[in-house]
């Protein structure tokens, strides 16, 4: 009995090790059997893997991959002003009419889920259901939302016509349909209720009724975010195998559409908790690609040296920006911002804080200074450049009515003045950044401090709630007009944007913890730049330039931000043992969550090495 | 006739506290590491006093000269913000040298107040302190001040050096307690009870003295505790930041300068864990030496 049990054991042992040494190979061609062998990534949205998770993409911590598991009708690609381009994805083509009103969507004729069952219409239609339960762009609940769609009709197993709410258009409603995450209608199907779409109906209305049926469905979020597939059956190029605390291994699913031209056998996602790890991993040469990273210029330069590695650099439409609380003295004074404006040298700080992954802001328009010049090129010399000068900044603080004392500057009345910058802790180059600005303030004789906060969302709570005086934030959100004007001139400067009214809150309410002035002079003319950016929602192209040619010169002379630099995307790969990667701006970021090599290999651009 | 005797009792004590520092001198001479464990902490006090006197408030920058590796200029090298590593742990060691030296204080006066009341009262009082000591020391430290963390900012040291006091003395308390119980039976003590002296004369002249090196040594040694845990909290990123922190700087060596990685970055990952560990040696140094001092069957040796 006894020797009964050892072999038990020994055996339960030996299988246990066999289950833990798989994939731990990283040579292309290898056991994999698919030919291309193992490619391993890390996800960069996700640090902590969680072998618990469910594999569902819409648990904050599911094991679910976006682009190498999971698909999405289209991949919307980084366009520097069309908010709609796409990669197909389960959708292989698709059909926007020409006002906007509707598009209609083919799906890929091939498409298998990974139990071998077809991708149809109707899982669409459910998919659809589960995104309004969490709410998107095009599928919100919300009355009068921008972009929201009207009707979904299924008009044949292969397609799908979505039309959009006319009452409140907006012209990047394709990029809300496409950027869906399409899941399996015979796994899933038990988180709605059967009566969901008449439910969706009553909730459009108006009224209690309405009301109660809009609460009911956002209820159901919570079931759609905990539910837990008792395996993952997938679309996309790979299928979850299994998880454990330091990996995640997926397999190729060969019912994928797109199978043979598939490169890697195997994907293996290893687990990180900080970048210091990340950049472990790189200087190793372990990780065949890699998303953005900070990272310092030494590490980066051992990055680089590491066998086959390689950057890819390109554009990412985001800015950060110095951002100032205008209900605190004395920051409600422009000049006070203006002189600071002069004082911080943007080249220095950007050379600090983010080398590898920023360029300095050329100014401060609100937009990235790449999309600037693809869409107000003609604003941009007219824009002034805050280059730095010590005499200017003087004369800015004495206009402001600041006093130099003993060589530091203090309010008007004399009672001492310091700059109170916040930023969340595990940011490293916003600390870095404000670190560098302190001593740039100091050395001109305006105190500062760097103050940090424990993690992210509670400093994005602090700030709405306008705690702190000076805060940074992240701005400029391409591509869509409205998107990268909304974060200088909307809710966090007061006004809100429901079903297509522009409302202005005073400062301090609803979240205006900006409390910039609701008008500005502009060249002669008084504008309210959030009624402008309002108006971005529905402009079409030709019609957003003129508006953001004006919201660029408000930002410009009234400084509610100091843009200090415009985030640079570098993408880390390794030529060791696949090639083929892409170089194009366009599709080096995808949408949020996505990961673009995911989508690289399944449009089949990555080739193993020979 | 009392006259008389003042001076003589005055000129005897006198005569002892010579004696005593001859000893003191005699103990450290001996072990020529002794004395360096005492030049260890003077040095560190002279830092944390007159290093942030001489150095400027606000340290000079040199973007030229970011993450630089040690050299002649820069004996521990750059931070990330081009600032010399040295100037920085010299400015820090205020912070983290005050915080020891409050957290040291307060365990030391609650520990033994708390342990030196139940041993010699004993009884009920004896059984609701102990047990609330026991309670005290089943909490684990570093858990507890990581939730206390979220909800109290850290800003200066006296607050730092008081909540880590006040979670610390769980040890000093019961190590007194014992100690006490077995000296209260004592024939010595037992003549001053006898002789009708009051409570607090034997316990402040009769049972403190006998115990004084004993406390001694646990305050230094919950120094050494002290800045384990606030350098450990600023290295976890819980406590506000303070580019000048021991912990602050460990961290961002290891988490923005790379130094697990790049070499140029060793010199800021090594300088306040060398100070660290000096200041730890110079601890276990002097302890050392006031085993002997206060023990005279160890200075026959």
């Amino acid at each position: 009995m006894k020797r009964l049990a050892a072999v038990v054991a020994l055996l339960g042992l030996a299988t246990a090790t066999a289950a833990c040494s798989g994939g731990t190979t990283n040579k292309s061609g290898g056991s994999g059997g698919g030919g291309g062998g193992l490619f391993t990534t890390i996800d960069v949205n996700r640090p902590g893997l969680e072998a618990s998770a469910p594999a569902n993409p819409y648990n904050p911590k599911g094991n679910s991959f976006p682009g190498y598991s999971s698909m999405k009708l289209g991949w919307v690609v980084n366009h520097l002003t069309d908010p709609n381009k796409a990669l197909p994805g389960l959708a292989a083509s698709w059909e926007l009419a020409d006002d906007n009103s509707a598009i209609t969507l083919k799906l890929q004729p091939n498409a298998k889920w990974s139990d071998g069952k077809p991708v149809t219409a109707e899982d669409v239609k459910m998919s659809i259901g589960i995104a309004y339960t969490q709410g998107s762009t095009a599928f919100s609940t919300t009355p009068g939302a921008a972009g929201a769609a009207a009707e979904v009709e299924v008009v044949d197993p292969q397609t799908v016509k979505i039309t959009q709410d006319m009452a409140n258009p907006s012209p990047k409603f394709a990029r809300g349909v496409l950027d869906t995450t399409i899941l399996p209608a015979h796994v899933w199907s038990s988180v709605l209720p059967a009566d969901f779409w008449d439910k969706l109906k009553a909730a459009r209305g108006e009224g209690a009724d309405a009301e109660k049926a809009r609460e009911e469905i956002t209820g159901l979020g919570e079931k759609v975010i905990s539910f837990a597939p008792p395996k993952d059956v997938s679309a996309g190029p790979f299928v979850l195998e299994r998880v454990n605390p330091s990996e995640a291994l997926l397999v190729r699913n060969k019912y994928f559409f797109n199978a043979a031209n598939v490169a890697p056998a195997q994907v293996k996602f290893l687990n990180y908790t900080g970048n210091e790890q990340i950049w472990n991993y790189l200087t190793q040469g372990k990780l065949d690609h890699a998303g953005f990273t900070a990272a310092p210029t030494d590490v980066m330069n051992r990055i680089k040296a590491a066998s086959g590695n390689e950057v890819i650099k390109g554009y990412s439409p985001v800015a950060v920006g110095m951002a100032f609380n205008q209900t605190k003295k004395p920051y409600d004074n422009v000049h006070v911002r203006r002189g600071l404006a002069y004082l911080i040298d943007r080249d220095q700080v950007t050379k600090v804080a983010s080398p590898e992954g920023g360029t300095p802001a050329a100014t401060t328009s609100g937009i990235h200074q790449k999309a600037a010049q693809a869409w107000i090129p003609e604003t941009v010399p007219q824009l002034e450049q805050y280059k730095p000068d010590v005499a200017k900044a003087e004369t800015e603080f004495k206009e402001a009515g600041l006093v130099k004392k003993d060589g530091k500057w203090t309010l008007s009345d004399g009672s001492p003045w310091k700059v109170s910058m916040h930023a969340p802790s595990g940011f490293s180059d916003w600390l870095s950044a404000q670190e560098n600005i302190k001593s740039q303030l100091v050395k001109a004789g305006v105190d500062a401090e760097v103050v940090t906060t424990a993690d992210y969302p509670l400093y994005l709570e602090e700030l709405a709630a306008g705690k702190y005086d000076v805060g940074f934030w992240l701005m400029a959100l391409g591509p869509a007009p409205y998107d990268i004007f909304q974060r200088l001139y909307g809710a966090s400067n007061g006004w809100s944007n429901v079903a297509g009214k522009v409302t202005h809150s005073a400062p301090g309410k609803n979240n205006n913890w900006m409390g910039g002035p609701e008008e500005i002079e502009v060249d002669g003319e008084k504008i309210n730049p959030g009624e402008l950016t309002g108006q971005l929602n529905s402009a079409d192209e030709q019609a957003a330039k003129p508006i953001m040619a004006k919201l660029a010169k408000a930002a410009n002379q009234d400084l509610p931000v100091i843009q200090l630099w415009d985030y640079i995307n570098a993408q880390f790969v390794n030529n060791n043992r696949f090639t083929g990667w892409p170089h194009d701006d366009e599709v080096l970021r995808m949408g949020t969550g996505v990961l673009p090599s995911g989508v690289w290999i399944q449009q089949g651009l990555i080739k193993a090495k020979q | 006739m009392s006259a008389t005797l003042i001076p003589e009792t005055g000129s005897a004590a006198s005569e002892m506290r010579r004696n005593f520092w001859r000893g003191v001198w005699r103990v450290m001479r001996r072990k020529p590491s002794r004395l360096v464990g005492v030049v260890i902490i003077a040095g560190f006090i002279l830092m944390g006093v007159v290093g942030p006197m001489v150095l400027p408030e606000h340290l000079p920058s040199d973007t030229n000269a970011i993450t630089q590796a040690p050299s002649w200029e820069h004996w521990f090298g750059t931070d990330p913000q081009g600032r010399d590593v040295l100037a920085l742990v010299i400015t820090g060691s205020r912070y983290v040298l005050l915080t020891a030296a409050v957290t040291a204080v307060i365990t030391v006066v609650v520990g033994t107040a708390i342990g030196l009341f139940s041993g010699f009262k004993r009884g009920r009082w004896d059984t609701v302190l102990m047990r609330f000591t026991d309670m005290k020391l089943t909490i684990p430290g570093l858990p507890l001040l990581l939730v206390l963390a979220t909800v109290w900012q850290f800003g200066s040291p006296l607050q730092m050096g008081l909540v880590l006091g006040l979670l610390g003395w769980g040890g000093v308390a019961r190590a007194v307690r014992s100690q006490t119980l077995s000296l209260r039976e004592r024939g010595f003590i037992e003549a001053a009870r006898g002789l009708g002296l009051s409570t607090r004369h034997i316990i402040g002249k009769e049972l403190l003295p006998s115990m004084a090196p004993y406390i001694a040594m646990n305050m230094l040694i919950s120094v050494t505790g002290a800045v384990y845990s606030q350098v450990g909290l600023f290295f976890l990123g819980v406590l506000p930041y303070e580019s000048d922190n021991w912990g602050v700087m460990l961290n961002l060596a290891v988490f923005q300068a790379g130094a697990m990685i790049t070499p140029n970055a060793l010199g800021y990952l090594l300088a306040p864990l060398l100070a660290i560990l000096l200041l730890t040696l110079g601890i276990v140094l002097v302890v050392d030496a006031m085993d002997e001092i206060f023990n005279p069957r160890l200075r026959e040796e």
